[in-house]
């Protein structure tokens, strides 16, 4: 990562005002002799078309990488890429996994206990005992 | 106009115990894609979370007939507000500040503001990132000083809340080692499991054309 020179004022909350996709670029390698590549080979030629042409915010771009396995690479908005092997998959696996990084974030996988994330306070805020109408005992 | 009494004008509220058989959906999806949640998609029936069957004060018995009238198997919709919380609707309605839902999706609660991000304990199927959810099922609204609480649910007309879908999310690969004693063998079991991930991008309280001139964020 870049050294930050500003601290960023606002945090990025994606889809409460305009949604992006976090996925800008998918890179796909292929090899024109190599078996494993033979399920790249057809869902380059089947398939990827009318994935690319359903997903236009997504840049696809395709380059042969020879004697080498196939590989998918995700590049995300946030900076980060996502690489996957994609090596004697069949054609609609390879699907799966497009699908995979057109849906990911881009971030390293955490584990999450709280199911909510919030930056917003507290609705209510804190409660206080020098306030209200206190307690008759 | 304190809160209690609000509260407990509001339990006044408790309808007559609907059947458990019945299960509402949690979420109508609003987007041009069709709808995702086939009826094979919900689960089977669970029991509704616990009905207020207190005991009515005989001011207000129980109105059967209004409530909405059942069409062959279809999930019920949420039991229609009563007039006295249309009457205090406008004073949560109008609190400065952010709202709070508690929203309840499969079964599970999460109290929510709009522009929270929340992490669905499964990956929802049929859903693209982009999509946009009107989550229709809340057992509370509040606000700095009132809360609104559904029996179980507030009635859906009374708000809007949005989320929109952000993706698919995983968590890191889960390594379990199987071990018995006395045996050199070892399993490892590999699980990672993937949840959708959805914000909140808008939470309004609709506040009837009768009860008051306009309706508030």
């Amino acid at each position: 990562m870049a050294v930050k020179a500003l601290k960023a004022v606002s945090q990025g909350r994606n889809g409460v005002g305009a949604f992006i996709l976090q996925c800008k670029r998918i890179d796909l390698h292929y090899c024109d002799w190599a078996g494993s590549s033979r399920g790249m080979n057809g869902f380059i030629k089947s398939l990827l078309p009318k994935f690319a042409a359903a997903h236009p915010q997504i840049e696809f771009t395709i380059s042969p990488r020879p004697a080498k396995h196939p590989v998918a690479i995700g590049h995300y908005i946030n900076g980060r890429s996502k690489p996957i092997c994609v090596r004697n998959m069949e054609p609609y696996e390879i699907l799966k996994k497009l699908e995979l990084l057109r849906d990911a974030s881009g971030e390293k996988l955490k584990k999450v206990t709280k199911p909510v994330r919030s930056i917003n306070e507290s609705v209510r805020g804190i409660w206080s005992p020098y306030h209200g109408n206190g307690m008759q005992l | 106009m304190s809160r209690t009494l609000l509260r407990s004008l509001l339990e006044l509220r408790a309808t007559a115990p609907r059947p458990s058989t019945l299960r509402p959906t949690f979420t109508t999806v609003t987007t041009t894609r069709s709808l995702h949640q086939t009826p094979s998609q919900i689960g089977p029936p669970s029991p509704t979370p616990s009905q207020s069957s207190a005991p009515l004060p005989p001011s207000s018995p129980p109105n059967p007939s209004s409530l909405p009238p059942r069409q062959g198997g279809a999930p019920r919709t949420t039991s229609p507000a009563t007039p006295q919380t249309l009457q205090l609707l406008p004073l949560l309605a109008l609190q400065p500040g952010n709202k709070y839902l508690q929203l309840y999706i499969q079964g599970q609660a999460y109290l929510v503001t709009p522009g929270d991000q929340i992490r669905l304990p499964f990956k929802m199927p049929g859903v693209s990132p982009g999509d946009v959810l009107r989550l229709n099922r809340a057992t509370a609204i509040g606000s700095r000083d009132f809360t609104l609480k559904g029996s179980p649910y507030v009635d859906e007309s009374l708000f809007e809340c949005r989320a929109v879908v952000e993706g698919t999310e995983a968590e890191p690969m889960r390594l379990k080692i199987k071990k018995k004693q006395r045996c050199r063998r070892t399993k490892t079991v590999r699980s990672k499991h993937k949840y959708t991930v959805l914000r909140v991008s808008e939470v309004r309280i609709l506040v009837p054309e009768g009860q008051a001139q306009g309706q508030q964020q």
